[in-house]
């Protein structure tokens, strides 16, 4: 396999008409009323919520702004409401910051400078706001994580994976920024960094200490079964970077799988419990 | 026996876990066919249970003949029907043995049944954890011609195919539940298996959303030349009918003579070198 770009095209009307009609199709037979999305401004919450309203109507889906003082930007809120208001689908904002302060005094181990503990405290406020729009609007919860960001383990447990669908959780980086460039995402999201915005100056790629263009194709040989010696020599770059990949990849397998428990009896939830996803 | 024939091909979604309504939708399906005067209506693999249905199959699978074939039976007898459908059967003999099988009723009633030979178990399939393989190809000498059955990942292996058409099929109907990474190996090996047993193949495959997968339909009709003479949609329920004349396979076959020039002396040497793989 010759592990260059084009690799990851697809034929994007095909993908576009696949992720609607599995939208569509959850929505329909969970007899729920339509999907809360928390909208953060960035590529792939715009493409979700662009490609849930296509899917089953602006008027059932609901995008969640959630900023925070901390790492607030404008920018973010705008094109949140550009998305919104091109695809015709409803926001509405609400300032969590009180809500983080309070639980930033109330923990008595609180650390003001770990970022990470703190981050996912906002990933999973989050969570809580958008479970809590979706409970009582009889409404599903749409993820928006993609596939790179989901194999490097590059979210938080419990936090912004959190959702009863995923629909581009099966599409890097890269491919999300051709779908949402198919879609008519507007430019300026879709050219903007990858951030999760949980600290100031957060940026993915910097985080991560890779572009998403070469962590694409690294994952993709991986996906493919492809030994890491190949794959560095293909992108001609260092084995070490490669190995670094697969090890954060395999490592975080625990945050994407369901809990595991001690195998102790005949039929084991997360294990042989093997039932089909949806009863009707 | 008919020399002319006309064969419909039900493309349906099926609603998981409910045979009653999955039993519903067959005989509408079947009452509109027949008034379009088909002979032979074919549902797709698993029609009568949907086909991601992980261990839940133990609860739903029957044996043959049992409440669902009888229903079937039944319809076909009532509307004059051949009807071809797929179904979990549970061995006679065990309480947990299940088969992936497809069932052959006419107006007379049940006709034959045959077993998927090869069950994925790779990529998203678990077949063989839940089915146990059939053993036999399956050909059925009927008022509608000689019919030969195969499901699904079968298609992939060209002897069980091949089996049938030795055995007589001037028909192989392949029933399946293919996920729409799947359509073009689909598309290819309906073709190839037609033209090169100079038989006449019918696909049909199952269409809606099942954990995620999305089967994508095409279910069709290739003639002994390989010319795809029907075609249903892809992702979308269909019923779609075809004329099939048995006279068209001699051209074909005096054209391409796959079955004159057969070498069976290589079938054991096939034999070998797939025991020593």
């Amino acid at each position: 396999m010759e592990l260059t770009p084009p690799v990851l095209n697809l034929d994007w009307q095909e993908v576009e008409t696949k992720i609607k009609r599995f939208i569509k199709d959850y929505v329909e037979k969970s007899g729920t009323k339509g999907l809360v999305l928390g909208l953060s401004g960035g590529i792939d919450s715009c493409t979700v919520a662009a490609l849930s309203a296509l899917a089953i109507g602006g008027d059932k889906v609901l995008g969640l702004i959630l900023p925070e003082k901390e790492t607030y930007n404008r920018k973010d809120t705008e094109h949140a409401e550009l998305v919104a208001e091109k695809f015709g689908f409803k926001t509405k904002t609400v300032d969590i910051t009180s809500t983080l302060k309070a639980f930033y005094t109330s923990i008595s181990i609180f650390d003001p400078t770990d970022n990470v503990c703190k981050g996912n405290i906002k990933a999973r406020t989050r969570m809580i706001y958008i479970y809590y729009y979706a409970n009582r609007l009889n409404m599903l919860v749409c993820g928006s994580s993609d596939k790179s960001e989901t194999m490097m383990g590059y979210f938080t447990k419990w936090g912004d994976v959190a959702a009863d669908i995923s629909p581009i959780m099966d599409l890097y980086k890269t491919q999300v920024r051709k779908l949402a460039q198919h879609i008519g995402t507007p430019k300026a999201i879709v050219a903007k960094p990858s951030s999760p915005a949980l600290w100031k100056g957060q940026l993915a790629e910097s985080e991560l200490g890779i572009k998403y263009e070469q962590l694409d194709l690294i994952l993709y040989g991986l996906e493919h079964f492809m030994k890491t010696e190949e794959i560095a020599k293909q992108l001609n770059v260092e084995k070490e970077l490669v190995n670094r990949v697969k090890h954060r990849w395999l490592s975080a397998e625990h945050k994407r799988r369901m809990l595991l428990t001690s195998k102790l009896e005949y039929r084991t939830i997360g294990a042989d419990f093997r039932l089909p996803r949806s009863y009707y | 026996m008919k020399e002319k024939i006309k064969i419909a091909l039900a493309q349906i979604s099926c609603k998981r876990q409910d045979k009653a309504e999955n039993l519903t939708k067959i005989e509408k399906t079947v009452i509109k066919a027949k008034k379009q005067a088909a002979d032979l209506i074919i549902f797709p693999e698993l029609s009568l249970t949907g086909y991601v249905v992980r261990d839940q199959i133990y609860e739903l699978a029957e044996t043959i003949p049992g409440p669902s074939t009888k229903v079937i039976e039944n319809i076909a007898k009532k509307t004059k029907a051949h009807i071809i459908f797929g179904m979990p059967e549970l061995s006679k003999k065990t309480q947990a043995t299940i088969y992936n099988t497809a069932v052959l009723v006419g107006p007379e009633g049940f006709i034959g049944k045959y077993r998927k030979m090869y069950l994925p178990t790779h990529s998203v399939f678990e077949e063989k954890r839940y089915f146990r393989p059939g053993y036999q190809a399956a050909v059925f000498d009927t008022e509608l011609g000689k019919i030969g059955l195969i499901i699904c990942y079968d298609i992939f292996f060209p002897e069980i195919s091949r089996l049938t058409r030795l055995k007589g099929a001037q028909l192989i109907v392949c029933i399946s539940a293919s996920p729409s990474i799947r359509r073009t190996f689909f598309e290819t090996l309906t073709v190839a298996r037609a033209m090169e047993n100079t038989a006449f193949l019918a696909y049909v495959n199952l269409v809606g959303i099942e954990d995620g997968l999305q089967f994508w339909g095409g279910s069709r009709l290739v003639g002994p030349n390989g010319k795809i003479l029907v075609q249903a949609k892809y992702d979308d329920e269909d019923l779609v009918m075809c004329d099939v004349d048995y006279a068209d396979i001699r051209p074909v076959e005096t054209f391409v003579p796959t079955l004159k020039d057969l070498r069976p002396e290589l079938f054991d040497e096939l034999k070998n070198q797939a025991e020593n793989l």
